[in-house]
């Protein structure tokens, strides 16, 4: 048995159950310290990725850690402990701090950790529904509310779906494999492609992709703001890891490479039109995210080197500057009677300048304006697309940016150059929130204009 | 030196936002600006027009994995609109100096802006070009947002929109080009130098052309993407305006000299045609509409897309003298074109409105402007002695040679721009009998122009005059860098 390689999750779930305990004998009053150490826990599990010696495996091979899966755990490390520190103030001022909150976020982590290095359906299947399962929970924790109440159910019936497709396809893969583990078939077997078809379907819902993104404006809206920082990094960064280990095995197989543009064209484009539609800030951003699934599913339509590192680069940088808008709203939200409509933006410039100009920053480097990180992802997908002969994808992936670059102006424009008409209170910032609006900022701008680092990591990693 | 020239502006409009205090992002800004100038101009005076090549370069490698490196040099073009730029920056904060809303924001803006200018024109890597490209973007965006008239945010996203979709085509133009270096050569480079060595296939060429061709279209702008360019003049302040139409449309031009011409040169001669059609469009059709206008500052933008035509046609007439006389009209324009904008948001400050109706007789209320206003009318139009007329000159006798029919063609262009600025002159400067008693009577009062408009004006005017009377070493400076493409 080989320990090591899943030393990282051994520490998280060692964490998580301290965390558990601390959360059954701490009073009400020490929610901020849970939190605080909640937070703790996954910064530290970082550390332990170091002692990992990769490529290793356990279990029979079921569990395949290379070093792409452990930057891909960094990453969901480093994003559950910022969106934990980013969260306390907010369910403070909300009044509901369920301690709960901390070991389920930290559980959820955990499966999308399990996820990224999971080389056998049998664990994928698992690992995902420990992360899904959780994050329904985590989506409904405003229990009082309909609106989360009903993201919660929404998410649930819809990822049920999901679930089902990615057990269904299991069932025909290893039909046709006769195993359920994850590796290459070059046999054109109708069993094998229904099975691929499925598992694929599930996946692209969990990464909320046209046409299975209907949970995902719901689920944004409803869930309390710092869950859906979480959702809509997290999962994004593990899922996407896993599909570019996917694509490595599958994507000669017939049908992947149409499936994959289907899926990603009408993302970019449903998204893209719709999001004009919305009256609300955090379901526009809901609306970005499923665009962006759309962008990110181009890098998988093939296995290639420079294709999918600059997709992995891309959304990265891109979860940083999601999980920094999302704190903003939440820190906005925290106003009383604040709605995320468009009209209690107006005027955010005047009276809350800095987090006017991070939210702009944030939104501009979603746009792709360079000096903001996500332009060079944008810039490797051209190149790699052209150099694949995918000319007329990279043509619609720009045209879907250019119209992508109006609804994210509307907010810009309502934050600035508006007056305001309602009288709000200046929004207070937490340190945690601070903090992670902070690292965000610095990761996004920094990462543009010294992108190697990272870069030479996912280059290595694949 | 040229590095410092680039980033002391980004960096006194970051302190400006840390300190916010009104003088002192005032004086801040123009001491900047004014050292900026002074570099520049220290630069353009050591420049050697009799050699070959780059200048002043620096190349420090950035990011090794992609293959970028920060690589800045300048040519004879690039130092001449260097200059142009720094001079017109120091200008407009001349100009600025009693700006009263959010004055700390906005000259924080500008300064970031100048980086932006100038980094484009020194660029000479593309990574690092489009940063800058892209850079000149936000500032700007909240420049026409922020200080500008009633519809200025429709403007500002027209203008963001637009621009943005030519930067994007550009953008994949230049991943092309990249991509289609990595499988033949294994190796990526964002090298200016090294894309220019390499010898592109027909096919390739005439695709990233269209491509390049496209994002610099926008913002020159040609026709027919030029739409943008009227409301975004008509709701800009006066100052982005001026920079606007002086410094950013000559992006667009730049971009087709320094690597449209040389990265394709077999394409350049494939789409004459295409090229010089869209030009002589936007020589006639915009003169025709600038005619047909009644709102100063959309006359003036209009002018400028009918000037920008001249210079496209220049550009790919394939004759060394179109060529320098097509950079010559960069200049020349800018030079022009910000003091009639000038003129335009004077009056506007005096008389709160653009329109020729409320206009009339201002020759006798202010005429310091009125002789200002004429001269820089006439540098506009092409006058003897002004800037104009050396660049206008050189373009159509290299037109001429090749293509005598299009440059017969161009030159009712010519006819045209008299016609609508004296009729635009007229109209704001003489007839005053269509004004209201009680408006003259109100006029007597008006302030002409003051020491924070006089000294801009100034400056401005003794270049194009300069240009226009004694042009042979401007045209040497830029012949360095048609030689440089022609090869000759």
């Amino acid at each position: 048995m080989n320990w090591n390689a899943i030393l990282p999750e051994l520490f998280l779930s060692v964490g998580t159950l301290v965390v558990f305990f601390l959360e059954l004998f701490l009073s009400r009053k020490h929610y901020k310290l849970l939190i605080f150490v909640a937070g703790l826990v996954p910064l530290l599990s970082i550390l332990s990725l170091f002692l990992v010696q990769t490529p290793t495996q356990a279990f029979f091979g079921v569990l395949y850690t290379d070093t792409s899966s452990l930057i891909a755990k960094g990453l969901i490390y480093l994003i559950t402990g910022l969106s934990l520190f980013a969260s306390y103030d907010y369910f403070l001022k909300k009044s509901s701090e369920y301690g709960e909150l901390a070991y389920l976020m930290l559980l959820a982590s955990l499966g999308l950790s399990l996820l990224v290095s999971s080389a056998n359906l049998a664990l994928l299947f698992l690992s995902l529904e420990l992360a899904s399962i959780t994050m329904y929970i985590l989506i409904g924790t405003f229990k009082r509310e309909y609106l989360s109440k009903e993201a919660s159910y929404k998410y649930l019936v819809i990822g049920s779906v999901g679930t089902a497709m990615l057990a269904f396809g299991s069932a025909f893969y290893y039909g046709a494999v006769g195993s359920l583990t994850l590796r290459q078939y070059a046999q054109d077997n109708t069993l094998f492609l229904l099975g691929m078809f499925l598992i694929l379907s599930a996946l692209a819902l969990k990464v909320s992709s046209v046409p299975f993104h209907f949970w995902t404006p719901d689920a944004y809206e409803g869930a309390p703001t710092p869950i859906t920082a979480y959702i809509s990094t997290a999962p994004k960064v593990a899922l996407y890891f896993l599909l570019t280990k996917m694509a490595m095995l599958f994507s000669q197989i017939g049908g992947w490479m149409l499936l994959v543009i289907l899926l990603s064209v009408l993302s970019m484009f449903y998204a893209g039109f719709i999001a004009y539609s919305q009256r609300s800030v955090k379901r526009l951003l809901a609306y970005s995210s499923v665009a962006h699934a759309g962008y990110f599913l181009l890098g998988i339509v093939v296995w290639d080197k420079l294709l999918n590192s600059a997709m992995l680069f891309y959304l990265s940088v891109y979860a940083f500057a999601v999980l920094g808008s999302f704190v903003i709203l939440a820190v906005l939200e925290k106003r009383e009677n604040f709605t995320h409509h468009f009209m209690d933006y107006k005027g955010l410039g005047r009276h809350d300048t800095l987090l006017a100009i991070f939210l702009s920053l944030f939104l501009f480097a979603m746009i792709g304006i360079p000096p903001m990180a996500l332009f060079i992802g944008k810039l490797g997908m051209f190149a790699g697309l052209i150099k694949l002969g995918f000319l007329p994808l990279a043509l619609l992936f720009l045209l879907a940016s250019i119209i992508s670059a109006g609804y994210y102006l509307k907010v810009i424009v309502y934050m600035f150059m508006e007056g305001s008409q309602r009288k709000w209170q200046k929004a207070e910032v937490s340190v945690g929130e601070a903090f992670v609006i902070l690292v965000c900022a610095v990761f996004v701008l920094s990462l543009g204009l010294f992108p190697n680092a990272l870069y030479d990591l996912i280059l290595k990693g694949l | 030196m040229l590095s410092v020239a680039i980033f002391l502006p980004l960096l006194a409009g970051i302190l400006i936002l840390l300190v916010r205090r009104e003088k002192f992002s005032k004086m801040l800004s123009l001491l900047t600006s004014g050292v900026v100038l002074l570099l520049v101009l220290s630069l353009f005076l050591g420049f050697d027009w009799s050699k070959a090549g780059f200048q002043y370069e620096t190349k420090y490698t950035w990011i090794p994995t992609l293959g970028i490196s920060y690589h800045v040099g300048v040519d004879g073009m690039a130092i001449s609109l260097l200059l142009m730029t720094a001079i017109m920056f120091f200008a407009s904060f001349i100009w600025s100096w009693k700006v009263e809303d959010r004055p700390n924001l906005y000259h924080a803006l500008f300064l970031m802006l100048e980086t932006a200018c100038l980094g484009v024109f020194s660029a000479l890597d593309f990574f690092l070009f489009y940063i800058f490209w892209e850079g000149m973007l936000i500032p700007m965006y909240f420049i026409i947002g922020l200080w500008g008239h009633e519809r200025k945010v429709y403007a500002a996203n027209k203008f963001f929109v637009y621009t943005f979709f030519g930067s994007l085509f550009l953008l994949l133009g230049i991943a092309s080009l990249i991509a289609y270096a990595y499988i033949n050569t294994g190796q990526i480079s964002f090298d200016y130098a090294f894309h220019k060595n390499f010898s592109y296939p027909l096919w390739l060429q005439l695709l990233a052309f269209l491509l390049f061709g496209i994002g610099f279209a926008v913002k020159i702008p040609m026709w027919p993407v030029h739409t943008w360019l009227p409301d975004a003049h008509v709701e800009a302040p006066t100052a982005g305006s001026v920079i606007l139409a002086a410094v950013l449309l000559k992006m667009g031009t730049y971009g087709f000299v320094r690597y449209s011409l040389p990265l394709f040169p077999e394409a350049s001669k494939y789409y004459i045609p295409l090229i010089f059609i869209l030009s002589l469009v936007a020589i006639v059709y915009a003169a025709m509409m600038a005619i047909a206008q009644t709102h100063i500052k959309r006359l003036i933008a209009y002018s400028s897309i009918s000037h920008m035509g001249i210079v496209t046609l220049g550009t790919f007439a394939s004759d060394i003298n179109a060529l320098n006389g097509a950079i010559y009209m960069m200049i020349a324009h800018g030079l022009s074109s910000a003091t009639l904008f000038m003129s335009a948001g004077f009056i506007y400050d005096r008389i709160h409105s653009y329109h020729m109706d409320d206009l009339g007789g201002l020759a006798r209320y202010l005429p310091k402007l009125a002789v200002v206003f004429m001269i820089s009318g006439l540098a506009g139009i092409g006058f003897p002695g002004l800037a104009g007329f050396v660049a206008e000159f050189l373009v159509f006798l290299g037109t001429f040679k090749n293509f005598p029919l299009w440059a017969f063609i161009a030159g009712t262009g010519m006819i045209l721009s008299a016609a609508y600025f004296l009729y635009m002159y007229k109209k704001v400067m003489f007839e005053e009998e269509t004004i209201s008693e009680y408006r003259l009577e109100k006029w007597k009062y008006l302030k002409d122009l003051e020491l924070h408009h006089f000294v801009p004006f100034v400056l401005i005017l003794a270049c194009a005059f300069l240009l226009g009377i004694y042009p042979l070493p401007f045209v040497k400076i830029v012949e360095q860098t048609s030689r440089y493409i022609l090869g000759g």
